[in-house]
């Protein structure tokens, strides 16, 4: 068998995305900060008419982030970790080269016309699933072509036993496939009537069941978008980086089929309380604490991965993003199967808690994973060595104190929310208006916007390093064997 | 505030407690393994780009949480939230009850401090997004609670009409009386048919009766609306009357005031929070 | 024991299809039906209403106001009765929203009038001072999308057997029919209003997002 340092890996398409991670991070985030300011400063609302106001660019971050910035890090570390697992250059597939920048540009085009589209307000206000449905068949052909390139690469493969993180980009691409597909169900009404807007269209579930619908799809977006992508990179990065082997397959194979298994049924947590039947509530909270354990289980493998690695942890920038990516990842899956808990949930559900519980999986976790990814990336697709290792430094503790504003203010500000909705005054009635509710905020909201700014900083950081990297970085010869190098 | 006393913000505090503890306390134990132990074990036979994998068993402590989680699904699925025992919508009509019987003793016979009290809350949370914090009407965007209920807002209304609370007789209509006779009924009116204190204008009280009837042929001599055919004046300014415009809604000249019967108030509320509009009264 | 299946990705990718597709048929499909059928006194969206819902959802009003009660006490007494599912049967797609950084809508009809409503959406702070609710001054000069709209409406109708044009149900007719019916629907809205733009275009016989949004948020109860 050939070894793999003697083929020859094409980056070219992985490099291509890694560009629009970066690019779209940046855009997405800043339109984060921008909102985040907004809840404390409404006035920002006006600075740009109708488009610039709270309702329009909510969805436009986090459709930037989450189909942007993740997922062409999903794009980006698939073409560049498929290849070397399963020991095979796209550059021996002509067809496969082709498939991947077709695939790249396809996907511009699609971020193009989604950033257009919902600044006009076209929008089927479905969260994360916003767009219409002309968007919807362009997502669907880009994702198509993503399958294609995975099993084509996967039908000549040389390595005939699939690693791990092949397992979770297998997983991505069939579980976004079957829940996109069906939450976007929905009927042009032009088509019908021959009349009104042409990209218009109607859902095809009414009330109830397209709610239930949506949360089987929306639970499972941070499924197989958040986590099991994340997980692929992990698996590989973390091993690789380290020189470590992962510290168990049992757990990792445990972990995957009970992570599989246990998600699915999870989803009805968004709508504890509503009028969804009882059943069902109940069965979404139960999976939802089940749930820690597959979690857990992988974090735990990567943690253990590093037994006896201190050195490592305290000298390598990246060994620290992965571990507190980990961190994070443990973190936030405790903190939502808390929250699936129904009376947890009862004072949860509708506050300020639940964008913290987002934000420190997406910061700590999917931020510090794509960013360690990325950066391990660089001087293998670039051959040359890391820019500044100060500033990996630097940025790792800029973001870390951004995260932890970001998460503490927002729990502050939930629970204290959650628990005015509730108070009653000693006659019984409410104690408290709904604007009282709001203006105690103020302060948290504020330290929150700071604390995303701090994330954005450090992500600017990372940016320049990237890109002096890949200008100015010392040349290799020899690509690195594990530990990436770096300048100091 | 007893706030504690909620036991879904108990379980809310404690669980954000948990969150916190249990990561600290597991991540900690890790840490220390990677800070003391080495990594050792079997690998099995594939290297993927150079990484191996260890053969270990699973960890003891997850394996045994795992199972743990098992027993907590049990039990939240028998006895904490038994599939078909349990219903939301029963435990909400609990909690009603249960606050009933709390609040039924303490609103039986409220004093007129309980009330207004609790007027004052109901007007801060149901009213003041309309009528302003201060009950001001927001620069005459509603009725300024303030002048609501004075001899002159009487005036006002014989000049202006009134128009609105949808009563069996329709709109009252506009400039029935010129000011200076409308200023000698609302003195009547307010001395002697809503019996509300001593009119400013005690010396017209007399013209005032002898213009009365024409306001008689809408209000009834006694001024009590002739069994529901229009308001019940002599209660103009009083928190029964409030109550009345609560219950009507009111669309008039300056905006609409919408009714309260969707059953947000209780009857004991919506007395309350009139109580504490007459108290705004100047 | 799995490693057989780690070298065939066909029957690995088979395998995880079966394990993540099933939860999603085995709780949501039991109860569809039950879940599709209105309450008594449901009714389906007039076209004017249906223009006041696309304009909610193109300024995404759901990413800050829920249209959800739970049935809580501190829910009811703030907003009104809880939501029981049938009430949501016309809503399509629905908008329960997952935040509520301003307050339930769900019953908001019931205790918020058109002036109100003109005044806040104008300049919230002016009402409610320390709101944080953005202003939508776009909303009192572009016109609302009656035509999309209708077609929705017909679209639903045809498709999905919404009662339109039944008896008690809102009437549909044809396009030109349905505009007329708007108008007269918008009318007495624009005259409890104040703004000279809005009540300019209605005589031209325009009509501004604003009045179909009003139109949507009374009809919310
Ligand atoms: C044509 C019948 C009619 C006559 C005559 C009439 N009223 Fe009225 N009055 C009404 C009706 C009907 C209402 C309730 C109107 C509404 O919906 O707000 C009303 C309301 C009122 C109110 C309450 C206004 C408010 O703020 O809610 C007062 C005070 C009042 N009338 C006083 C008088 C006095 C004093 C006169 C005589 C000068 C008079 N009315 C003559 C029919 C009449
Ligand atoms: C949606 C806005 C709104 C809310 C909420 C509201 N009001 Fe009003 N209210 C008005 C407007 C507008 C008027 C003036 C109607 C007119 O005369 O044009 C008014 C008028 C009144 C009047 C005078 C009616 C009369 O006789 O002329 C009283 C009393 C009153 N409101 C009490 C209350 C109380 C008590 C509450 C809360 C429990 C309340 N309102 C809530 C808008 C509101
Ligand atoms: C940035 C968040 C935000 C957005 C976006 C937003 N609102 Fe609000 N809204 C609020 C807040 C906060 C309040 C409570 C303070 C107030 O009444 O202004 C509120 C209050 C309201 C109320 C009053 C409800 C009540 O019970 O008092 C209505 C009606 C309303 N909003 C409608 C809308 C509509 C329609 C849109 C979209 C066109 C919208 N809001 C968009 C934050 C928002
Ligand atoms: C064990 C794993 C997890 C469980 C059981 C879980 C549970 C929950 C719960 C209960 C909510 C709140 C629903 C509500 O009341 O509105 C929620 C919201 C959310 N969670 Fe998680 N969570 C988990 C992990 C994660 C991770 C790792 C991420 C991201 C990296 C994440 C992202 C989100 C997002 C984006 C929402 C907001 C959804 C919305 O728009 O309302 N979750 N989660
Ligand atoms: C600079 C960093 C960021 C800032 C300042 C920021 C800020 C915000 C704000 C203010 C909201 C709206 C919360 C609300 O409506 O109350 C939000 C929502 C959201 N953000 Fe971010 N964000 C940042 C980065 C990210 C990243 C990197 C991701 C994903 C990878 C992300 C995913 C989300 C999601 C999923 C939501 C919706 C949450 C929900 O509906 O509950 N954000 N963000
Ligand atoms: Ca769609
Ligand atoms: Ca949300
Ligand atoms: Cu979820």
């Amino acid at each position: 068998m050939q070894s793999s340092n003697m083929i020859n890996y094409d980056y070219s398409v992985a490099k291509l995305f890694a560009f629009a991670t970066i690019i779209l991070g940046i855009v997405g985030m800043l339109i984060g900060v921008i909102i985040a300011f907004q809840m404390a400063y409404p006035e920002l609302n006006n600075l740009a008419g109708e488009y610039g106001t709270f309702g329009r660019l909510r969805p436009l971050h986090t459709d930037t982030v989450i189909f942007g910035f993740l997922v062409s890090g999903i794009f980006s570390t698939w073409y560049y970790i498929g290849q070397r697992v399963l020991k095979v250059s796209m550059a021996e597939s002509p067809f496969l080269m082709a498939l991947g920048k077709i695939h790249f540009v396809l996907y511009l085009l699609v971020v193009v016309a989604v950033v257009g589209s919902l600044l006009l307000g076209i929008t089927s206000s479905k969260e994360y699933a916003e767009f219409e449905w002309p968007i919807d068949i362009g997502i669907v052909v880009i994702w198509v072509m993503w399958g294609m390139s995975i099993f084509g690469l996967i039908g000549i493969r040389r390595e005939k036993t699939l690693y791990i993180s092949v397992w979770y980009y297998i997983a991505t691409f069939l579980g976004v496939a079957m829940l996109y597909l069906f939450n976007n169900m929905a009927i042009p009404t032009y088509f019908v009537s021959g009349l009104g807007d042409w990209w218009h269209s109607v859902s095809m579930y009414a009330g109830t069941n397209d709610a239930m619908v949506q949360w089987w799809y929306g639970h499972n977006a941070v499924a197989f978008v958040f986590t099991v992508p994340i997980i692929a990179m992990i698996y590989y990065f973390l091993p690789k980086e380290s020189g470590q082997p992962i510290f168990s397959y049992k757990l990792s194979l445990l972990s995957f089929w009970g992570l599989m298994f246990v998600y699915l049924w999870a989803g009805g947590h968004h709508l504890l309380y509503s009028t969804v039947p009882d059943w069902v509530q109940t069965m979404a909270s139960i999976f939802s604490i089940v749930l820690i354990l597959p979690s857990w289980g992988s974090a735990i493998n990567m943690l253990l991965t590093m037994k006896g690695e201190w050195q490592q942890l305290k000298d390598n920038p990246l060994i620290k993003f992965m571990i507190m990516a980990s961190t994070f990842y443990m973190f936030s899956t405790l903190e939502g199967p808390i929250q699936a808990i129904k009376s947890v949930n009862a004072l949860a559900h509708f506050t300020d808690w639940i964008p913290g519980h987002v934000h420190d999986g997406t910061l700590g976790w999917v931020g510090f994973m794509i960013i360690a990814a990325l950066l391990h990336m660089a001087p293998r697709m670039f051959k040359r060595e890391l820019y500044s290792k100060k500033l990996m430094e630097a940025q790792f503790w800029i973001q870390t104190t951004g995260i932890v504003l970001y998460f503490s203010s927002m729990w502050i500000a939930g629970i204290t929310q959650g628990m005015m909705w509730r108070a009653t005054d000693q006659y019984g009635n409410l104690a408290y208006s709904f604007i009282d509710t709001v203006t105690v905020l103020h302060p948290y909201y504020t330290i929150r916007g700071i604390g995303g700014l701090l994330y954005l900083i450090g992500f600017i950081v990372f940016t320049y390093n990237f890109y002096k990297t890949i200008t100015a970085g010392r040349e290799l010869e020899e690509e690195p064997q594990s530990t990436s190098p770096m300048a100091a | 505030m007893n706030w504690l006393n909620d036991n879904v913000n108990l379980l809310g505090l404690l669980g954000a407690a948990a969150i916190i503890i249990i990561t600290v306390f597991v991540v900690g134990k890790y840490i220390k393994q990677i800070k003391n132990e080495k990594s050792t074990g079997e690998l099995v036979g594939e290297d993927w780009d150079g990484i191996g994998e260890y053969k270990n068993p699973l960890p003891i402590g997850w394996s045994l949480s795992f199972i743990g989680t098992m027993v907590w699904v049990l039990w939240y699925f028998l006895i904490g939230y038994p599939l078909g025992g349990y219903s939301q919508i029963g435990e909400y009509n609990e909690e009603v009850a249960a606050y009933n019987t709390k609040f039924e003793s303490k609103w039986a016979n409220p004093d007129e401090q309980t009330l207004l009290g609790m007027g004052e809350g109901v007007f801060l949370v149901q009213c003041a997004p309309c009528h302003g914090v201060t009950g001001d009407g927001i620069n005459g965007k509603a009725a300024d609670m303030s002048r609501w209920g004075t001899e002159l807002a009487i005036v006002d209304t014989i000049v202006k009409g009134s128009k609105g609370m949808g009563y069996p007789l329709g709109d009252m209509p506009a400039g029935m009386l010129d000011k200076e006779s409308a200023t000698a009924v609302a003195a009547y009116v307010f001395e002697k048919i809503a019996k509300a204190g001593k009119s400013k204008n005690s010396d017209l009280v007399a013209t005032g009766e002898a213009l009365w009837p024409t306001c008689a042929a809408c209000h009834g001599q006694d001024g009590k609306g002739m069994s529901g055919s229009s308001p019940n004046i002599s209660n103009y300014g009083k928190p029964e009357f409030v109550v009345d415009v609560l219950n009507h809604g009111k669309k008039g000249d300056i905006g609409t005031m919408p009714s309260f019967n969707d059953g947000r108030l209780t009857d004991i509320q919506k007395l309350a929070v009139g109580k504490y509009v007459n108290s705004l009264i100047e | 024991m799995f490693h057989w299946l780690e070298k065939n990705p066909f029957f690995f990718a088979v395998a995880v299809f079966v394990v993540i597709a099933y939860a999603g048929i085995v709780t949501i499909l039991p109860d569809f039906m039950n879940s599709a059928r209105p309450v008594v006194g449901t009714k389906p969206y007039t076209v004017l209403q249906l223009a006041g819902r696309h304009a909610y959802i193109k300024d995404s009003c759901n990413a800050c106001h829920s249209q959800l009660i739970r049935p809580f006490k501190s829910e009811t007494d703030r907003y009104g009765m809880y939501s029981l599912s049938g009430e949501y049967a016309y809503d399509r797609p629905f908008l329960w929203g997952s935040k509520r950084t301003g307050p339930d809508l769900m019953r908001v009809g019931n205790y918020r009038t058109t002036d109100w409503h003109e005044n806040h959406m104008l300049d919230p702070i002016s009402v409610v001072p320390g709101s944080i609710m953005p202003k939508y001054t776009h909303m009192f000069s572009n016109p609302a999308n009656i035509e999309t709209a209708y077609a929705e409406a017909f679209t639903i109708k045809k498709v999905f057997n919404v009662p339109y044009d039944k008896a008690d149900m809102p009437k549909l007719g044809t396009y030109e029919e349905a505009t007329k019916m708007a108008l007269a629907e918008a009318k007495p809205i624009v005259e409890d209003m104040k703004s000279p733009e809005v009540k300019a275009a209605f005589a031209r016989g325009e009509i501004k997002e604003i009045v179909a949004i009003i139109a949507y948020l009374n009809s919310l109860k």
